[in-house]
C-alpha cells in the first residue's frame, strides 16, 4: 500500500510536469466561462455532459498522451526493474486517471454553485465519477499500448468517439430514440453519461445504476488484468 | 566466493518468433567477478540479460540465483540487483534530482546519490531536466540510477557508448571499484576496451549459443601468437624482424639485432580481443 501511495505520488507529479494534469484544469475552466453564459437551466442541462466529457474523452486523451510520452522516455522499463510489483505500478496509473477526472468535477461543480447555486447529490457524483475516470483511464491506457505513437492514438480515438461517445450525446440531444438507451449502455462512455446524469439530476434507476457500475467496474478489470498488463510488460521488455 | 548466477542450458524464444533466440547455453557468474558477454547485434546478449533480471519469463532451463530459483524471486529481488540500459531511461520532463529521489524512494538500501554524482560530475546539473541533458550525460545518470540501491549485483548494458575518454574512466574506475567492494557485474557490450579493461571472465555470444567462456588473459595467451616482432632503423628506412618467443634469450639473431641496430619498437604477439572474438565466432563484432 505504501509503495502503491508513493508511485500514485510520482504519476501525479509527473501529470503536472507533463502538463496533462494543467490542461485538464484549463478545459474545466473553458466550461466554467461558458456558465457564464448560460441561464441556470441551460446550464443544469448541459452540466452533465460536459462532466461526461470531461471524464471520459478527456480522460482517455490525457491518459494516451500521457502514456505515450512515458514511453517515448523509456521509463517502463526502468519502472519495472523496482522492487515494486506491476499491479503497484498499474493500481498507480489507475488512480491517477481517477484524479483526473475527478479535478475536472470538482472545477466544473464549483462553478455550476457559485454561478447558479446548483447543488448535486456530490457523494454519488464523486463515486460515479472516480468509477468513470477509472474505466475511461483503461480505456486510454489501453489504446495507448497498442498504438505505435500519439497520431495513431488519435485516429483510433476519433472512431472510438464516432462509434461509442457520438450516439450518448445525440441521445442526450434527443436526436436518437429514447427506446435505444438501454441498447446504448453497451457503451462505456453510454453507462458512464447515465451515471453522472443520475448524480447531477437525483434521479436513479437502482436497476440501470447497478448495470452501468458494474459494466464500467467488469471493463477496467478485463483491461487491466488480460489487455494492459500483459503489454505493459512487453512495453517494459522492448524498452 | 559464492555463485551469484548460475544458468544451465537456457531455452529461449520469443513469442512472435519461430525461432530459438537462445540455444541452450550454460554458465556461472562468480561472486565479486565482472562477467562480460559480448557479441554482435541479435547474438542474444540483451535477450540473455533480460531473462537473467526477471523482464522475460517462458524459458526452459535453470537460472539459480545465489543458490535460488530466480521464478522463487518476488520483486525483492530488485532491492538486490541494479540495472543499467543501454538506452536512457528517465523521466525527460523531470531533473536528474527529482528522478533519482523518486527511483531511490522504492530501495530499503540507499546509496550515497550526492557522492555518485559528484564522481560523475553531474551534481552541478542535478537540477536540469533530463530532457536538456546531453547523450554522455543521460548514459552517466543511467549508471547512476543503476547503483542507486548499492546492488549485489549490478547488469550494466554498453555501459560506456556514447561517452568521451575522460568519462569512460571514470565510470571504469567505478566498476572496478565497486568489484573491489565485493560487487558483481554482469557487463554485455560490444566494446572491447571495455572488456580489456574490465572483465575477469567473458564469453562470447553468437546466435543464441555460448563459445568460448574464458579470461582476457587465457583466450590472448591461447589465440595470440608465441612471436616477438621488432621494428628498428636501418639506412634511413624502418625495418622488422620477427621471432619465435621460445628460447628468446638464446636466440643470436635477436641478441644481435638489439646490440647491433636502433631499436624503434618491441611487440609480442598479443592478439586483440576483437581478432580472438572473429576467430572464436567467425563473425565480426559490430
Amino acid at each position: 500500500m505504501k509503495t502503491t501511495v508513493k508511485l500514485l505520488l510520482g504519476e501525479l507529479k509527473r501529470l503536472i510536469r507533463y502538463k496533462i494534469l494543467p490542461v485538464s484544469l484549463v478545459t474545466a475552466l473553458l466550461w466554467f466561462a461558458l456558465f457564464l453564459f448560460l441561464s441556470r437551466e441551460e446550464s443544469f442541462f448541459i452540466a452533465p455532459l460536459l462532466i461526461y466529457v470531461d471524464s471520459t474523452i478527456m480522460v482517455i486523451l490525457l491518459v494516451g498522451a500521457f502514456n505515450h510520452l512515458e514511453r517515448q522516455d523509456g521509463t517502463i522499463s526502468t519502472m519495472m526493474v523496482l522492487p515494486v510489483s506491476i499491479g503497484s505500478i498499474l493500481t498507480a496509473k489507475a488512480a491517477a486517471s481517477m484524479m483526473l477526472a475527478l479535478s475536472s468535477m470538482v472545477v466544473t461543480a464549483a462553478a455550476l454553485y457559485f454561478i447558479h447555486n446548483l447543488v448535486f447529490d456530490y457523494a454519488a457524483l464523486f463515486l460515479f465519477i472516480l468509477l468513470t475516470g477509472v474505466s475511461h483511464g483503461a480505456i486510454g491506457f489501453f489504446l495507448a499500448l497498442n498504438t505505435r505513437n500519439f497520431s495513431s492514438m488519435l485516429g483510433l480515438l476519433m472512431a472510438y468517439i464516432v462509434v461509442f461517445t457520438l450516439p450518448t450525446i445525440l441521445f442526450t440531444f434527443g436526436i436518437l430514440d429514447a427506446r435505444y438507451d438501454k441498447l446504448l449502455m453497451i457503451s462505456p462512455s453510454h453507462s458512464a453519461e447515465t451515471l453522472i446524469r443520475s448524480a447531477v439530476t437525483g434521479m436513479y434507476n437502482a436497476g440501470i445504476i447497478l448495470a452501468a457500475c458494474a459494466w464500467l467496474l467488469g471493463l477496467t478489470f478485463v483491461l487491466y488484468r488480460f489487455a494492459i498488463y500483459p503489454k505493459f510488460k512487453r512495453c517494459g521488455v522492448r524498452g | 566466493m559464492s555463485t551469484a548466477f548460475s544458468v544451465e542450458d537456457l531455452h529461449f524464444t520469443y513469442p512472435s518468433s519461430k525461432t530459438e533466440t537462445i540455444k541452450g547455453i550454460s554458465f556461472t557468474v562468480q561472486e565479486g567477478e565482472i562477467f562480460g558477454l559480448l557479441g554482435p547485434s541479435g547474438a542474444g546478449k540483451s535477450t540473455t540479460q533480460k531473462i537473467l533480471i526477471k523482464l522475460l519469463e517462458n524459458y526452459s532451463g535453470r537460472i539459480l540465483y545465489f543458490g535460488k530459483d530466480i521464478h522463487s524471486l518476488g520483486s525483492s529481488f530488485y532491492e538486490e540487483i541494479g540495472v543499467g540500459f543501454e538506452m536512457p531511461v528517465h523521466f525527460t520532463k523531470m531533473t536528474a534530482a527529482e528522478n533519482l529521489n523518486f527511483f531511490s524512494n522504492f530501495y530499503q538500501n540507499k546509496a550515497d546519490v550526492q557522492g555518485l554524482m559528484e564522481r560523475v560530475g553531474l551534481w552541478e546539473y542535478r537540477d536540469i531536466r533530463v530532457g536538456e541533458y546531453s547523450k554522455g550525460m543521460k548514459v552517466r545518470l543511467n549508471f547512476v540510477r543503476a547503483m542507486l540501491n548499492r546492488p549485489r549485483v549490478l547488469f550494466l548494458d554498453e555501459v560506456t557508448n556514447g561517452l568521451d575518454p575522460k568519462n569512460a574512466r571514470i565510470i571504469k574506475d567505478m566498476i572496478v571499484e565497486y568489484r573491489s567492494q565485493g560487487g558483481t557485474v554482469f557487463l554485455t557490450t560490444h566494446l572491447m576496451n571495455d572488456v580489456e579493461q574490465l572483465c575477469n571472465r567473458v564469453a562470447f555470444c553468437v546466435d543464441g549459443r555460448l563459445h568460448e567462456i574464458s579470461t582476457p588473459r587465457e583466450l590472448k595467451m591461447k589465440y595470440g601468437k608465441r612471436e616477438i616482432k621488432v621494428e628498428y632503423r636501418e639506412k634511413e628506412n624502418t625495418r622488422s624482424a620477427v621471432f619465435p618467443m621460445a628460447s628468446i634469450g638464446e636466440n643470436e639473431a635477436f641478441l644481435n639485432l638489439l646490440k647491433s641496430k636502433e631499436i624503434e619498437t618491441i611487440h609480442s604477439g598479443e592478439t586483440s580481443m576483437e581478432d580472438i572474438f572473429i576467430t572464436v565466432t567467425g563473425v565480426g563484432v559490430k
